[in-house]
């Protein structure tokens, strides 16, 4: 009986280490080069598109119940003529520690075997507590029951559940995706290799600046951005240890407004 | 004393709600709606023994087993038993190139991201979920495909990730 509490403490001991997603099969990471962002919000729409995202309107955006799993931050710096304009695209960061998941009464937050956060919509009661414990402002709540008008039912993704009212959301990864390409690819007896899985906002970019893959694979496009001196992410200080990869913009310093962080 | 009458209403009111709503859900075993054509099973897979995926042909390929196009049914019907009554209704829908508007006897609720494909190149039979549909004149639900009940059969077959909610729920 003993041996048996040891092991289940060992076990869920190494779900709280970070990094322990190493040993899974799969560690999805997303590497957004922010030197390419151009803020034009393709992202944005392709995720609305996919995911089957209700359009809120303007005055449920004004009282912050606005509904993108993926916002463009804005960033200004100098004044005119001088003016930089920085962008930094936002999703759910697939924290390996994530602090969303300690909050969860009900367990509909949770790492799955590839390591991403996932949303259980049939679990959550919607306490709002995983809301207020993200760090990155990215979850999302249905206040309502949204409706689509029609003919605009009929362009909802049949390989995503529509959301009822009282459930919280965020990005998933496109884990439709994923998936498809995981049963692809248990047909064909392999892995899934690099570039069988594009997420809809990867998909979407037309500057390419945002690249998915597996970390796992030392040959992925992602692990070789992941080498990049420009790399950082997102409040690291925290030790949240997020799956998604910025790579910071450079500027030019000498018209710049005389800093270097850019 | 007024207060503690009420409170007790509304208790029994939640009780019988919960009853209810459980029996309710139980009730879906053994539902057999009618069809607008009065298509039997027995006839075609008990009698004639064709096999299930000559007409459900995603089954094996695609999340849905898919109800047959009209265009499958005419393909034998056109010379087979044609002065049936309901093979007429069948020729109707045909002429007005209408589909069928079958009633489905095995509804998923929107949350549960069910695959086909996997269950039959892992090897189940269409029987083993579906029951013995080769012996019914109108096709009757056995299972109450409630979670309890899948989740059983994951672990008897010990399924990689079988137990994981994101392998059904996405």
């Amino acid at each position: 009986m003993s041996g048996i509490l040891t092991k289940l403490k060992d076990k869920l001991q190494s779900y709280r280490v970070p990094g322990y997603r190493t040993k899974f099969e799969y560690k999805w990471t997303m590497v957004v080069d922010l030197d390419r962002c151009n803020g034009c919000e393709a992202c944005v729409v392709a995720c609305y598109a996919e995911n089957n995202l209700p359009v809120v309107g303007k005055r449920d955006c004004d009282i912050s119940r606005r509904f993108s799993w993926i916002r463009i931050e804005r960033y200004i710096e100098g004044e005119y003529p001088d003016v930089k304009v920085k962008f930094i695209p936002i999703m759910c960061q697939h924290c390996d520690a994530a602090p969303c998941e300690l909050g969860c009464p009900v367990y509909a937050t949770y790492h799955n075997q590839d390591g991403l956060n996932v949303q259980v919509y049939n679990r959550c009661v919607g306490t709002f507590t995983c809301a207020t414990y993200c760090t990155y402002d990215v979850r999302r709540f249905n206040w309502f029951t949204y409706k689509w008008d029609s003919p605009l039912e009929q362009q909802l993704n049949p390989d995503v559940t529509v959301r009822e009212m009282g459930v919280m959301e965020k990005c998933t990864f496109c884990i439709q995706r994923i998936r498809v390409a995981k049963d692809t690819a248990k047909d064909e007896g392999r892995k899934v290799t690099d570039g069988d899985v594009q997420t809809a906002c990867m998909q979407s970019c037309p500057t390419d600046a945002i690249t998915f893959g597996d970390l796992n694979d030392p040959n992925s496009k992602v692990s070789k951005l992941a080498k990049s001196p420009r790399r950082y992410r997102l409040l690291e200080e925290l030790n949240t240890d997020p799956s998604v990869i910025y790579l910071k913009r450079v500027m030019d310093e000498k018209k710049g407004h005389g800093s270097s962080h850019g | 004393m007024k207060n503690l009458i009420v409170n007790f209403i509304i208790l029994v009111i939640f009780v019988v709600t919960l009853g209810v709503g459980y029996l309710i859900a139980d009730q879906y075993i053994g539902r057999a709606p009618e069809q607008p054509i009065n298509f039997s099973h027995k006839i075609h897979a008990g009698t004639n023994e064709i096999p299930c995926m000559y007409c459900h042909i995603y089954a094996e390929r695609a999340k849905v087993s898919g109800a047959p196009n009209v265009q499958r049914c005419m393909g034998c019907h056109k010379i087979i038993k044609t002065e049936s009554p309901e093979i007429k209704k069948l020729a109707g829908y045909w002429e007005r190139q209408e589909p069928i508007p079958w009633i489905k006897v095995h509804n998923l609720p929107d949350h549960v991201d069910f695959t086909h494909k996997r269950h039959i190149k892992a090897g189940r039979k269409c029987q083993e979920c579906h029951g013995p549909v080769e012996t019914m004149d109108r096709v009757t639900r056995v299972a109450s495909l409630k979670m309890g009940w899948c989740l059983k059969c994951h672990a008897k077959y010990n399924v990689k990730n079988g137990r994981e909610c994101w392998t059904c729920h996405i």
